[in-house]
């Protein structure tokens, strides 16, 4: 599966802490005594700390009004650095204890630990003294706003970056810029937000900082001279990033005399505490014990619990305007914490904040035990995984060549990835999921519409005509060396995309940006980048428009008979050349049966590809010499054990990978 | 290297076992409709048939002039210093010591081997199999027949089989074995072209088998078996018609045809792949089997087993026991018993066997199984070797065994294939039951299947070519 990260890093160093992972039911809340440091030392908050420095004090969070505030996010391309550069700055305040991050970066989701990747953002507050010449120093609180890695959850990050006024674009001394320092610099300039760039690793030998900050004047006419030089791992040029912070960021805007709004921008499930929400003060202020509404779901609670990520969850009584903190409910899905829902005082009458958008699910895919038995346990962890994820939508269905499962629904294709992998890693369970499909819209004659998520549900031979169809878009961003275009510019037209913009960044580096069908980067096409650009092109997309589309259904037809769980939904220029590409491949997946097995693609009844598999002609046992029948029952037993391997379509068998995999393109 | 399937080998011997009795375990499926008086009627059905006495002995004389280079059985190859130009009869494996001390293990594990059933009837068969057993001189033979005769019995019209290779005897030697009371020769032929013998590294030629087979006619000996090979490397469709051939010529009673079977660690196992030149193809070796039962079968010969052929009366009885799922005796080196419901393999290393017979007389080995079985095994091997044989699965025998719920689940996963006729369906008369009403059959309740369907057995030649998945669909419903 070609996976599209604008993945990041964790923060190693916060890692442990309960509001740090999407899906952190896993593991019960610890209590890391390490990471709790750092609120005693004397920020001038607090008059007891002297008193009793073992207990941490309480926060005492009207010392910080507007103005004291800065709450910012670090954008970066997978790599540059942005991870190192948060556990500096979270050391460089007291926030964690350096060298303390490692030991909780082993307790990281194994899929986060083998895709080096972010599901889920995280939130620090940092307490800082700030060191102006020839004045008193000054407390501010600085939040440090994390934004999940991946582009599948990209309204998750501009949520995240609405709840900042400023953000430090991070961009690698030697790679420069890539496609996700553009992609989010767009997000964070669409957000208003103040850019403060930041040229890391400055200490690597191929670092070439004059370039990339010619790149970053030509790309985003940014100021060269308000560019940090820095490097996160040796601590070089450092001190200057938090006093830019302060003088470069506004402070949150926000009334406090005014009604509360707050701003919902993550949330998280804790077996103790239910549903943790984080969220940003936009107006007013927040006490424990206060009764809010959400704007979205007209639901309403009463706030049990309100603090601070420092970076644990810590208790403070209160969040004024501008600040940035949890609060629990008592709220028991996630489902309830819309992300970008606007929380405001019950009883009271504000204007939502604008840019809430419901979850919109643009990648679907099948979901079925592989033994069909299974389906129980199947039925279990899903639930058990989504009562995390509020962000899959599922529903049952039914297949005629897998019987019983699940149709999926997911934010992108990473976020599907995951899915599966927590499904097989954390729970067991043996699944078979069906090729990845996205939402399309059919119009027939009769003017009624069909969604279909799910290609087997669209007619093949449907009553009324088809008169139009829809499919969904993406704007792709590519940046590569300019060596590479001409192969990417075929790779792009190959896959229906329609170019928008094609610039030098400079003398080496191209920009091209692609309004392509998300249909025809679902699969491979990041795999097909990659290796056409030998790893050099960076790419991102997001979510565009529908456009009108000639598609049509493409079944696949094994000894006559249709398997629902291969039907696919394919524009008409290609259907020929797919049919004919997946007649293929189904030749390699399916093994010589006892009948000869005439596999076809049809677009309704007619044939465009056929292909046919000879009978097996022989798989006979040896002697067994002696009457020693071990050896060949052991392997009649192996046989079997293979069999279960397969799913049967009529009588023909077909292997679990085949659903998958099928669509692959070489 | 030991096969075992359950008991320890070294647990200590308890001389009887206990009352038979039939673990149930992971087995509530096959069960839960089968009426009780069938579970209490155990004593006389399939599923207690292990729990008997043997009738029937393997004895393995593992000695060969060299090792074929398709063989992985357990053999002692005696090199060629006991191969000569000199008459057979004054060769020196009269006097080999490895061949008389291995004899003398042979013996004292047929003598450790104590019965441990209420009667203990004479034997039926014998089977001398190898190795190359007509290497072995006869007194040394008659050595052991004297001990299986003192140590079980013998009956007087036993079968007693002996394998022979071309080359390896003459015709006073097969009559003083004849005298000793081997009346069923099993001759090693293989091909009848010297390239392909000598390719497979065969210690004999054509003029050999030839000799051989005058010889065995000469003797008398009126029952008698030519293997055949099928499938070995440079082998053509005209090769192999000719073999079949010139074998249905010297009339033998009985033909077995082994196709060719590329193991691991062979010399052929090491150079050649299967399907693969110089071998033939998957396509072309099915030819040869069809070649084989064709022409076979148009000479008089039955084909009762995947790949044992018959003139009328000439059955290997000995074989018939495997096919059955009855016990058997075996001893002599890695040869594999079946006793007690217990399949155990003795070491194929001499060192490991040598210990092993001690072990044995000490009563610290054991080969019996103690009547427990694992059901599912019982049914997986009852399935496996029917469906080997051309009488195929008895299914009222099997469902009163097993429940009549497994017989029809076997029979709806048989159906698209007797629809496609790689499996026939039978009833009590044998006459065949034909796919749509089969169909019907299996649509109705498991009485009904019953009353009209009595055998399932693979076609031939068609569904005995794919054997193997058609016994591992029957597999997967026995223990899913």
């Amino acid at each position: 599966m070609g996976s599209m990260y604008r993945a990041s890093k964790t923060l190693k160093s916060s890692r442990q802490a309960a509001f740090s992972l999407l899906f952190n039911s896993v593991k019960p809340n610890r209590r890391d005594p390490l990471c709790v440091v750092g609120l005693h030392q004397a920020y001038g908050f607090s008059s007891d700390s002297k008193q009793n420095s073992r207990e941490p004090p309480a926060i005492d969070l009207t010392q910080f009004p507007s103005e004291k505030i800065r709450n910012f996010s670090i954008i970066a391309h997978i790599d540059h650095g942005k991870s190192t550069l948060a556990d500096r700055l979270m050391e460089l305040t007291g926030t964690i204890k350096k060298g303390h991050g490692q030991p909780q970066y082993l307790d990281k989701l194994q899929v986060e630990r083998e895709r080096g990747i972010t599901v889920k953002a995280q939130t620090a507050t940092m307490f800082y003294e700030n060191k102006v010449k020839d004045q008193d120093p000054s407390g501010f609180l600085l939040n440090l706003i994390d934004t999940p890695g991946h582009v599948d959850f990209s309204y998750e990050v501009s949520r995240s970056l609405s709840a900042c006024q400023g953000a430090l674009l991070v961009v690698d001394a030697a790679q420069g810029v890539q496609a996700q320092t553009v992609a989010n610099f767009y997000l964070a300039f669409e957000a208003n937000l103040t850019i403060v760039p930041v040229i890391n690793k400055i200490d690597q030998p191929t670092a070439d900082p004059d370039r990339v900050k010619a790149q970053l004047k030509s790309m985003f006419d940014l100021d060269t001279d308000e560019v940090l030089l820095v490097s996160a791992k040796t601590g070089l040029g450092l001190e200057h990033v938090l006093p830019a912070v302060i003088e470069r960021i506004p402070p949150p805007p926000g009334i406090s005399d005014s009604p509360l709004r707050m701003l919902l921008f993550d949330s998280f499930f804790n077996e103790y505490k239910g549903v943790v929400c984080y969220v940003s003060v936009v107006d007013g202020m927040l006490r424990k014990g206060d009764k809010v509404s959400f704007a979205a779901t007209n639901q309403s609670y009463e706030v049990l619990d309100v603090g601070i990520m420092h970076p644990e969850l810590t208790s403070t009584g209160m969040l004024l305007t501008g600040q940035v903190g949890y609060i629990v409910t008592g709220m028991r899905t996630t489902k309830e914490a819309r992300i970008g829902d606007t929380i405001f005082r019950t009883k009271t009458t504000v204007v939502p904040l604008p840019g809430f958008k419901p979850v919109r699910h643009m990648v679907f895919s099948g979901v079925y035990p592989a033994d069909g038995s299974d389906f129980e346990a199947l039925t279990h962890a899903i639930e058990k995984l989504t009562c995390n994820d509020a962000s899959v939508s599922v529903a049952k269905e039914t297949s005629a060549a897998l019987g019983m499962g699940f149709r999926c629904g997911f934010l992108g294709l990473l976020h599907m990835d995951v899915f599966h992998q927590r499904l097989e890693q954390e729970y067991g369970t043996q699944v078979i999921s069906t090729i990845p499909t996205v939402p399309y819209t059919f119009e027939y004659s009769d003017g009624s519409k069909l969604q279909v998520q799910n290609p087997a549900a669209l007619p093949s031979n449907p009553k009324y005509r088809v008169t139009a169809s829809w499919e969904p878009t993406v704007i792709a961003t590519i940046i590569l060396p300019s060596e590479y275009v001409g192969a990417v510019i075929n790779l792009c037209s190959d896959r229906r995309g329609q170019q928008l913009e094609y610039t030098f960044i400079d003398a080496q580096r191209v920009f091209l940006k692609y309004q392509l069908p998300l249909r025809e980067i679902v699969v491979d096409f990041y795999d097909e980048l990659k290796s056409i650009t030998s790893g050099y092109a960076s790419f991102d997309y997001e979510d565009a428009e529908y456009q009108k589309s000639d598609l049509v259904k493409l079944d696949i037809l094994l000894n006559g008979q249709a398997v629902d769980a291969l039907a696919t939904i394919v524009h008409n220029q290609k259907a020929y050349r797919v049919g004919k590409e997946l007649v293929e491949k189904l030749k390699n997946f399916i093994e010589r049966q006892m009948f000869e097995v005439m596999i076809q693609a049809a677009i309704g009844s007619k044939i465009i590809a056929r292909d046919t598999i000879s009978a097996m002609r022989k798989n006979v046992l040896a002697k067994c010499y002696g009457g020693d029948i071990t050896r060949k029952k052991k392997l009649l037993e192996k046989q079997k054990e293979g069999k279960k391997r397969m799913k049967r379509v009529g009588s023909v068998d077909i292997p679990h990978e085949a659903f998958q995999q099928i669509l692959k393109v070489s | 290297m030991l096969r075992t399937t359950s008991s320890p080998i070294f647990s200590s011997f308890r001389g009887r076992p206990k009352t038979p009795r039939l673990i149930f375990k992971a087995f509530s499926v096959l069960l839960e409709d089968s009426p009780p008086s069938a579970r209490r009627n155990a004593s006389t059905n399939l599923t207690t048939l292990h729990q008997g006495p043997p009738t029937s002995a393997y004895v393995h004389l593992p000695f060969c002039r060299k090792r074929c280079h398709y063989c992985d059985f357990p053999i002692l190859a005696l090199g060629s210093s006991s191969v000569s130009n000199a008459p057979y009869e004054e060769r020196q494996e009269e006097d080999d010591p490895r061949i008389t001390n291995y004899v003398n293990l042979l013996v004292r594990e047929i003598n450790a081997t104590r019965t441990c059933f209420d009667t203990n009837p004479n034997l039926k068969t014998v089977f001398f199999g190898g190795g190359t057993p007509s290497l072995v001189p006869p007194k040394l033979v008659s050595l052991v027949l004297e001990t299986l005769s003192s140590r079980f019995g013998l009956c007087p019209d036993a079968e007693i089989s002996m394998e022979m290779d071309p080359g390896t005897f003459g015709g006073e030697k097969l009559k003083e074995l004849m005298g000793l009371g081997v009346n069923r020769v099993s001759l090693g032929v293989q091909a009848f072209q010297d390239e392909l013998l000598k390719a497979c590294g065969r210690a004999h030629g054509v003029s050999e088998v030839y000799e051989a087979i005058e010889i065995v006619k000469a003797c008398g000996v009126e029952n008698w078996s030519m293997d055949l090979i099928s499938s070995l490397p440079h082998q053509t469709l005209e090769m192999w018609e000719e073999s079949l051939r010139l074998a249905i010529e010297s009339q033998p009673s009985h033909v077995s045809v082994y196709d060719l079977q590329v193991e691991q660690g062979t010399k052929f196992g090491n150079v050649y792949t299967p399907g693969q030149s110089p071998l033939p193809s998957e396509t072309q070796s099915a030819e040869f089997y069809k070649t084989a039962s064709s022409m076979l079968r148009g000479a008089g010969y039955e084909h009762y087993e995947v790949s044992s052929y018959s003139k009328e009366g000439f059955k290997c009885k000995h074989n018939l026991i495997y096919w059955k799922n009855k016990p058997f005796y075996a001893f002599g080196l890695g040869s594999a018993s079946y006793v007690g419901g217990l399949r155990f393999s003795r070491p194929r290393r001499l060192k490991e066997y040598t210990k092993y017979v001690a072990d044995l007389e000490n009563g610290a080995a054991n080969w019996c199984g103690d009547g427990n079985v694992d059901l599912k095994d019982v049914a997986t091997d009852i399935i496996m070797l029917s469906f080997r044989t051309s009488k195929g699965l008895e299914l009222k025998e099997f469902g009163e065994a097993f429940g009549r719920k497994v017989v029809k689940s076997i029979c709806k996963v048989y159906e698209p294939y007797v629809e496609s006729g790689h499996i026939v369906c039978l009833d009590d008369m044998r006459k065949e039951v034909m796919s749509d009403e089969f169909k019907k059959l299996v649509g109705n309740d498991e009485k009904k299947i019953e009353d009209h369907v009595r055998y399932l057995r693979l076609r031939d030649p068609d569904g005995f070519l794919l054997s193997n998945e058609l016994i591992s669909l029957a597999f997967g419903v026995i223990s899913p």
